[in-house]
């Protein structure tokens, strides 16, 4: 039952930490919004979806890859992985202002009951994904590959491949610098206000609906990150993959605490983890019942979940 | 305008319409104008797989139309996405439209089992050219589609064998590791295919399998699964679209192990979603028109203005037995249900088509198929 777990245990944990940056920055998205509004935004996992597309719209129709082409290399590598990145980056932002703009903006002038705001999210995801399906009449979406998936080395048995490693290194770098945002900025100060008394901010000068906008382009940017390394990796999209990834998503926030930046970055990680290894040890057939038992697990004796004490506390 | 001449405008429309009417239905009396259906996706990812097959029953119509003046076929699109869900909410429409007289489809077993209600409740006579499920002619099995069902395929308990010979031929002491997607089809095939491996000389399976849902872009588990296995042969009994994202994992991850995958996979998009990594796959699927020849196949271009597909021939017999049947005059659905099950022909390609009692076509096998060059190459039947 373990063989696979300690004869692959360094490639199953490479792909995990691949796979939970993945997580860490779809859940930001999740997590920047509920912080301030303490409201899901179920319409993350579309905004999600829609950012591959920017990634393989970039490839495909901009830089004119197919799949023959041979992969990118050197400069023009670099070009266009940052133009995807920034591409998806771009549509995912763009969406989540936009679905700010148009689903709650009006709604949370109007003082309407959260209830309402959920269902506006839920029917906003709902269009967003529908949107996408008849723009791609239901099927999958190949990307052409940019990225030569080369092995650069291996260790302990495990090959570490360049798309790991750029994933693993620029999720970081990207979450590393968002996390300086929000604790050091202007604009990150005024938002963790916000989210820990929302009439005091107001009083002190803070411009609500700019806060609330920067902080769905900021989950928005970090979601567009999270779909252009799903792309590279994956070099495929569909327009129902928001559901899987972002139900994932969301678990990771409320297992990290959700509200909590840091909860994001160590539930992302975790879950990552927990799904290849629970793949790996017991099958697949059971990945989500063992996540789910041990969200269970951790609910019941941390109910704000891994870093939920620092929210209680900072907004205490 | 004065009332007078707006009345007398009124009146000579209204005898103008009605004359329209008489001499359009005059002329309608002479053609008799029916109904078959085909239901298979027809969008969704699976859609490549339906538009092979409608394209082919729409071939057959338009010869049949061509050929008996008197006749004017029409073919309904039903479109179930290949998916049970979907089946379920289009199949109680069908059943219940009473001028469709007979429907080839559904494609997908997980889809027909959905639609099966509703067309046993309308005595609707079905002809799946691709719907493979060993249940759904057996009859203890709640899936049982009699007396409606019938299939012009051979069944997965064919498959099943046929797929563990082809995957592993020409490889020396095979290893094979087979994995599932979950799915109505994938997990009985994948019993068959377990089944009938230690019959096959040499070869053993190892590594306990596994069963990924379909909604899976990361195989890594799966992956790792394999490479501890040391298994040199790998069979995915899903479909199309998820086998490619999983067998460029899989080379990505420096394996060389042979891929092999049923009909669910057989397909020509799957070859395009995969690029260079479905090189060399391995796949059961049964034989297209232009292993027929090229003759048909040219003159099925020529026609439709696209090359045929997969299942193209199965889906064409398939309205075939319809049409035959609504020239002979069974015009409803019983007395063509009776002409269905009663059913004996030569097809196209010289294949004998008559029913077992249980609906299942009397002969039939599969072929085995090699990705070559980006393309499906038909290797010949797997004996």
């Amino acid at each position: 039952m373990f063989a696979v777990l300690i004869d692959q245990f360094w490639s199953l944990t490479i792909a995990g930490v691949a796979l939970g940056f993945i997580y860490v920055l779809i859940s930001l998205g999740y997590t920047m919004v509920y912080g301030v509004l303490r409201m899901i935004n179920f319409a993350n996992s579309e905004i999600f979806m829609w950012g591959t597309f920017g990634t393989i719209i970039t490839n495909r129709d901009i830089f004119h890859y197919t799949q023959i082409s041979e992969p990118a290399t050197g400069l023009k590598l670099g070009i266009v992985l940052i133009s995807s990145l920034l591409m998806s980056m771009f549509v995912a932002g763009l969406t989540a202002v936009l679905v700010e703009f148009v689903a709650y903006r009006r709604l949370r002038a109007k003082g309407t009951n959260r209830l309402a705001t959920l269902i506006s999210a839920i029917g906003v995801s709902i269009c967003l994904q529908e949107i996408m399906r008849l723009l791609t009449d239901s099927r999958p979406v190949g990307s052409p590959r940019v990225l030569e998936k080369i092995i650069l080395t291996e260790v302990w048995g495990a090959n570490i491949r360049l798309d790991t490693v750029i994933t693993i290194i620029a999720a970081a770098i990207i979450y590393f610098l968002l996390e300086r945002f929000i604790k050091l900025s202007r604009m990150g100060k005024a938002i963790r206000a916000v989210s820990q008394n929302e009439d005091a901010a107001k009083l002190m000068g803070v411009n609500l609906n700019r806060v609330i906008t920067t902080t769905f382009l900021v989950g928005g940017l970090a979601t567009g990150a999270a779909s252009f390394f799903y792309v590279t990796v994956f070099e495929y999209s569909k327009y129902n993959i928001g559901f899987t990834m972002g139900m994932a998503a969301f678990t990771a926030a409320v297992l990290g605490g959700i509200g909590n930046i840091r909860g994001a970055f160590f539930g992302g990680l975790t879950l990552g983890l927990l799904e290849v290894y629970a793949s790996a040890v017991l099958g697949t057939q059971w990945k989500a019942v063992t996540v789910f038992i041990v969200l269970v697990l951790v609910l019941l004796f941390k109910p704000n979940g891994l870093f939920g004490e620092a929210v209680q506390q900072t907004r205490a | 305008m004065n009332k007078n001449f707006q009345r007398s405008l009124a009146v000579i429309s209204a005898v103008a319409l009605a004359f329209g009417a008489v001499s359009a239905s005059s002329a309608q009396a002479a053609v008799k104008t029916y109904s078959i259906a085909y239901q298979g996706p027809l969008s969704g990812g699976e859609a490549s797989t339906g538009i092979d097959e409608i394209n082919a029953v729409k071939y057959a119509v338009k010869l049949f139309n061509a050929a008996n003046k008197g006749f004017n076929i029409k073919v309904v699109a039903v479109d179930d996405q290949g998916d049970p869900a979907v089946a379920s909410v289009v199949a109680p429409g069908t059943g219940a439209n009473k001028k469709i007289i007979g429907l080839v489809g559904p494609a997908y077993s997980g889809a027909t089992i959905a639609s099966l209600p509703y067309y046993k409740a309308g005595g609707l006579p079905l002809i799946s050219p691709s719907a493979t499920r060993v249940s759904l002619t057996k009859s203890d099995s709640p899936d049982f589609g009699y007396p409606v069902f019938h299939r012009v395929v051979a069944t997965d308990d064919k498959q099943g064998p046929a797929l563990a010979k082809y995957a592993t031929k020409g490889v020396s002491a095979a290893k094979v590791f087979v994995f599932d997607d979950q799915s109505a089809y994938a997990v009985p095939l994948r019993g068959y295919v377990e089944a009938a491996m230690p019959k096959v000389s040499g070869a053993s399976l190892v590594g306990g399998g596994d069963s990924v849902p379909n909604t899976t872009t990361d195989f890594s588990p799966t992956i790792a699964k394999i490479k501890t296995s040391g298994a040199n042969v790998v069979i995915y009994t899903g479909y199309y679209s998820q086998a490619a994202i999983f067998v460029k994992q899989l080379r990505d991850s420096g394996s060389t192990a042979v891929f092999a995958g049923g009909d669910g996979v057989f397909n020509q998009q799957f070859a395009v979603l995969a690029g260079a990594a479905a090189e060399g796959s391995r796949l059961t699927g049964v034989a297209g028109l232009a292993d027929v020849g090229a003759k048909e196949e040219a003159a099925f271009k020529k026609s439709m203005g696209i090359s045929s597909g997969v299942y193209a021939v199965e889906s064409f017999n398939a309205a075939n037995i319809f049409l035959s049947g609504i020239k002979a005059g069974k015009t409803t659905r019983a007395a063509m249900l009776k002409w269905v099950t009663n059913y004996k022909g030569v097809g196209l390609g010289g294949a004998v088509l008559s029913f077992l009692p249980n609906g299942d076509i009397a002969t039939g096998g599969f072929s085995g198929f090699t990705i070559t060059n980006g393309l499906l190459k038909n290797t010949g039947p797997v004996k």
